[in-house]
């Protein structure tokens, strides 16, 4: 092999990137990886479980993306398409690069990859580009939509989008005004039905329903389900605190059967100054029926959150479990090991839009 | 054992697995060396993921004399070493060590089991435990009569206990039978988890998904289209210091009894109709029973057996196996195994499974071969000098576990050349998450008490009964043919399959 060619698959398996042609993105990727195949020197798989089509609307937002699918590959190979949507640029201009994403997989050195294609539309342009990354989808492959902004502010580049997705993943705590947005974001859920929309926001809050469950597996703590009266939920400060407090209230209302007005009148919010955001904004819910009271607290000083059941008769120990990371990587990995339907979220968005009604008014 | 998200509503769409309610486990044999290489490492590793709940226990139990510290101290030593999280986190580990305790005690005498009892006791007052306990059976097979008796007899055995058993479970039917009635006599058939690391093992249960969630294969999966089944399990070690152990086991009863045979009955059986732990096992089973019995007469025509001579592995001179430590010189035991099956139902008649397994192999590599038939040669046979190849979809255990297709492809260019393609699917490519121990998952669904991977007492005797021909029949065989080592086998293990028209293939 000539060593110039050698160079270009070699720079790309590093993760170089190099600027290419939009309507010659398929040509070069397709030529990279034979020159991959053909290589003696360079040990390389190409995998591809999905199409990941992350959607930005600033350099930072799209720095942040690269960043984690960087992470997000070495378990969930892919075929990463990385938008940059800035409709405000004074010029219209559609630019393309690509790179790839390598990690050495189990034994043998050899190099698993998956590659990323980036594309930077400004002014007009932005128009152009669900058209551009339509043909970039790899066949027979699920397609996830990844929202770093409030895709509600693109309303048109959202619906093409979503007419190929199979996945919107979306993250509420980003977004500047969400509470006033949940009544357009259900109705955006409800018209783009053949998509999954997964809220990164919620995916947070998998911890403290998990610590929330969790106290109530064993017969005794089972059988005081029913007679639950009222739940305290106090948060603190972060970019989203407030709303995860308002969903986890709606998540409870939903699974104990509580009306609107009953959730309404049956839980309290209060917000708390605390500056660490470890525990996703929420540091206390107290949950209580006639004769017992479960707690699930954010450990002070601590990353942990524990449980403590006050009800006679009740069994078992306090159970104490360290925060799991919140990053966007691994809520991305984590709803990505999962793949799920998540029903239970739109019910829980519908009861937590009269919470926040009722909140503001 | 309740299904506690039925009745706790906010169970409904948790991603992640849920804790096992609070347990003791006891181990028995706890000094040895499965406690420390295996066991604790996977229960680790079910703490660190948040699998185990707050009151879990574990009491060792044993022969020597230790301290309690002394105990945790070496079994911190041994998560250290075996963990796959790296390092270890402190808080899990002393929040796991917390409820650690060591018995000294003698599996026969009462008054240790007492001791044993009112530990219990302790730890369910304590702990939460309720009464679930597991006993983990991590002795030599020799002992397991008498900790079985010893725990009935001190009122060990209530419902909500469960017992897990190492194989070898007997070493011929009869052995089988009467370890079964031993267990049974004191637990029931529902509390005894017989263990084969084989089926934890993530491959081994893909073999269901790949046939019954993909709808290409299992219109296929049958004698219509399929030539024939080869399975094989090669090592490239020899006995090394188990010599003394091996001998008495041999190849059949240390790998085709039990592992390959279940490979065997996964591959083989019917779909479920759920997942359910006793569905999955009678299904299992039929197969089991369906497969042809070989007469005492006609041994030879069904297996071949060897035994590896010194030879070089990896450009280094290795012993032979006569030369190996506790191994007699006179020995005739086998260190290789290959046997036709016939398994005499609508779906596989006529289709024979070729099993083949042995020690100082030129590789490692386990995996199950599905050879189907040749399409008609009407086509292509002009154009092909040679004769079109099978299509073979082949399961791959081990190393690089994953699942590979071979099917005809035209070479580019004017003429028509057919050559044989491999598309590969390999799970270390496709998915970068590394797998759990098999111990941890075989832990876990033993804590939670589902037994869908876990061997039932027919099972085992069903396998036994197939095996017991063979073994008798080579009793009274002249010596395994030698092999040397480094090869894939003697010689007549060659013939026996070319002799059906058929090879071995090279894994």
């Amino acid at each position: 092999m000539a060593p110039t060619v050698t160079n270009s698959l070699e720079s790309f398996a590093a993760g170089a990137e190099t600027a290419v042609d939009v309507a010659q993105i398929e040509r070069q990727l397709a030529e990279l990886w034979q020159l991959a195949a053909e290589s003696d020197t360079a040990a390389v798989t190409r995998a591809c479980l999905f199409n990941l089509v992350a959607i930005c609307d600033t350099e930072a937002a799209r720095d942040r993306a690269t960043e984690t699918i960087r992470i997000v590959t070495s378990r969930h190979p892919c075929r990463a398409i990385v938008l940059l949507a800035q409709p405000a640029a004074t010029t219209d201009e559609l630019a393309a690069s690509i790179t790839a994403h390598c990690h050495l997989a189990g034994g043998g050195g050899k190099q698993v990859c998956c590659e990323q294609i980036s594309i930077h539309a400004t002014g007009r342009s932005v128009a152009q580009l669900a058209g551009a990354v339509l043909p970039l989808l790899e066949s027979d492959l699920p397609t996830i939509n990844w929202w770093l902004g409030d895709f509600l502010e693109t309303p048109l580049l959202f619906r093409r989008l979503c007419g190929v997705a199979d996945r919107v993943f979306f993250d509420t705590s980003t977004w500047p005004a969400a509470p006033a947005r949940l009544v357009q974001l259900a109705a955006a859920m409800n018209e783009q039905r053949q998509c999954v929309f997964c809220d990164l926001s919620w995916t947070r809050l998998e911890f403290w329903r998990r610590m929330t469950a969790e106290m109530f597996d064993p017969p005794e703590c089972a059988a005081e389900v029913s007679r639950l009266q009222s739940a305290e939920i106090i948060y603190g400060d972060g970019p989203g605190a407030q709303l995860r407090a308002w969903l986890y209230g709606g998540w409870l209302a939903t699974q104990l059967g509580w009306s609107a007005p009953d959730a309404v009148a049956r839980l309290t919010f209060e917000q708390r100054e605390e500056p660490d955001t470890s525990g996703c904004g929420i540091t206390m819910v107290t949950i209580r029926s006639a004769a017992a009271q479960f707690i699930v607290r954010k450990n002070y000083g601590e990353q942990v959150a524990s449980t403590v059941v006050h009800m006679p008769d009740a069994c078992g120990l306090p159970r104490k479990r360290a925060f799991w990371p919140t990053d966007d990587a691994a809520l991305l990995s984590q709803e990505l090991d999962a793949m799920r339907r998540d029903s239970l979220y739109a019910r829980v968005l519908a009861l937590t839009v009269e919470l926040t009604a009722a909140a503001r008014s | 054992m309740e299904n506690i998200t039925a009745t706790n509503p906010f169970r409904e769409g948790l991603t992640t697995r849920r804790v096992a309610e609070p347990c003791a486990l006891v181990i028995f044999g706890a000094t040895g060396d499965l406690t420390g290489r295996k066991l604790l490492p996977a229960i680790y590793n079910l703490a660190h993921e948040g699998l185990l709940p707050a009151g879990f226990a574990i009491i060792g139990f044993a022969r020597r004399a230790k301290s309690t510290e002394q105990f945790r101290a070496e079994l911190r030593e041994a998560v250290v070493a075996g963990s796959r999280f790296q390092p270890i986190n402190e808080a899990v580990w002393n929040a796991l060590a917390q409820g650690i305790y060591y018995l000294p005690g003698d599996y026969k005498n009462p008054a240790d089991f007492a001791t044993l009892d009112q530990l219990l006791q302790v730890v369910d007052r304590e702990r939460g435990t309720a009464g679930n306990r597991l006993f983990y059976m991590a002795t030599p097979p020799g002992q397991f009569a008498e900790i079985i008796s010893s725990l009935g007899a001190a009122g060990l055995n209530r419902p909500t206990s469960r017992l897990v058993i190492e194989k070898p479970f007997g070493r011929s039917l009869e052995t089988a039978r009467e370890l079964n009635r031993s267990l049974t006599q004191v637990f029931a058939e529902s509390q005894i988890y017989r263990i084969d690391h084989y089926l934890g093992k993530e491959t081994v249960q893909n073999i269901l998904v790949l046939r019954f969630a993909n709808e290409i294969f299992e219109h296929l999966w049958n004698q219509k289209y399929v030539d024939h089944v080869q399975m094989t399990v090669a090592e490239t070690l020899g006995v090394e210091a188990r010599g003394g152990y091996y001998d008495q086991s041999g190849a059949l009863r240390d790998m085709v009894q039990n592992h390959m045979m279940q490979l065997l009955a996964l591959v083989a059986m019917e779909p479920p109709t759920s997942l359910e732990a006793e569905v999955i096992r009678d299904e299992k089973v039929k197969v089991l029973r369906a497969i042809r019995p070989i007469p005492l007469e006609q041994v030879s025509q069904f297996a071949v057996r060897g035994q590896y001579m010194r030879g070089s592995q990896a450009g280094k001179l290795v012993p032979g196996y006569l030369e190996e430590k506790d191994v007699p010189a006179s020995s005739r035991t086998e260190t290789f195994v290959a046997m036709k099956l016939f398994i005499d139902n609508w779906r596989w008649a006529g289709v024979p499974f070729y099993l083949r397994h042995g020690k100082r192999l030129p590789k490692r590599a386990a995996e199950i071969a599905i050879q189907f038939k040749s399409p008609p040669a009407v086509l292509f046979a002009a154009e092909c000098a040679a004769p079109l190849e099978t299509n073979v979809l082949v399961i791959r255990l081990q190393p690089d576990e994953g699942i590979s297709i071979r099917m005809n492809a035209k070479v580019p260019g004017n003429a028509v050349n057919i050559q044989p393609v491999k598309m590969e699917f390999r799970y270390g490519g496709s998915f970068g998450a590394r797998s759990p121990d098999a111990y941890e998952r075989l832990l876990y669904d033993a804590i939670t008490a589902d037994s869908t991977l876990f061997i039932r007492g027919d099972e085992a005797e069903r396998s036994w009964q197939i095996m017991d021909s063979l073994l008798t029949g080579w009793q009274t065989a002249p010596k395994p043919f030698d092999y040397e080592a480094g090869t894939w086998g003697p010689a007549e293990a060659e013939a026996f399959i070319t002799q059906d028209g058929r090879q071995w293939r090279r894994p």
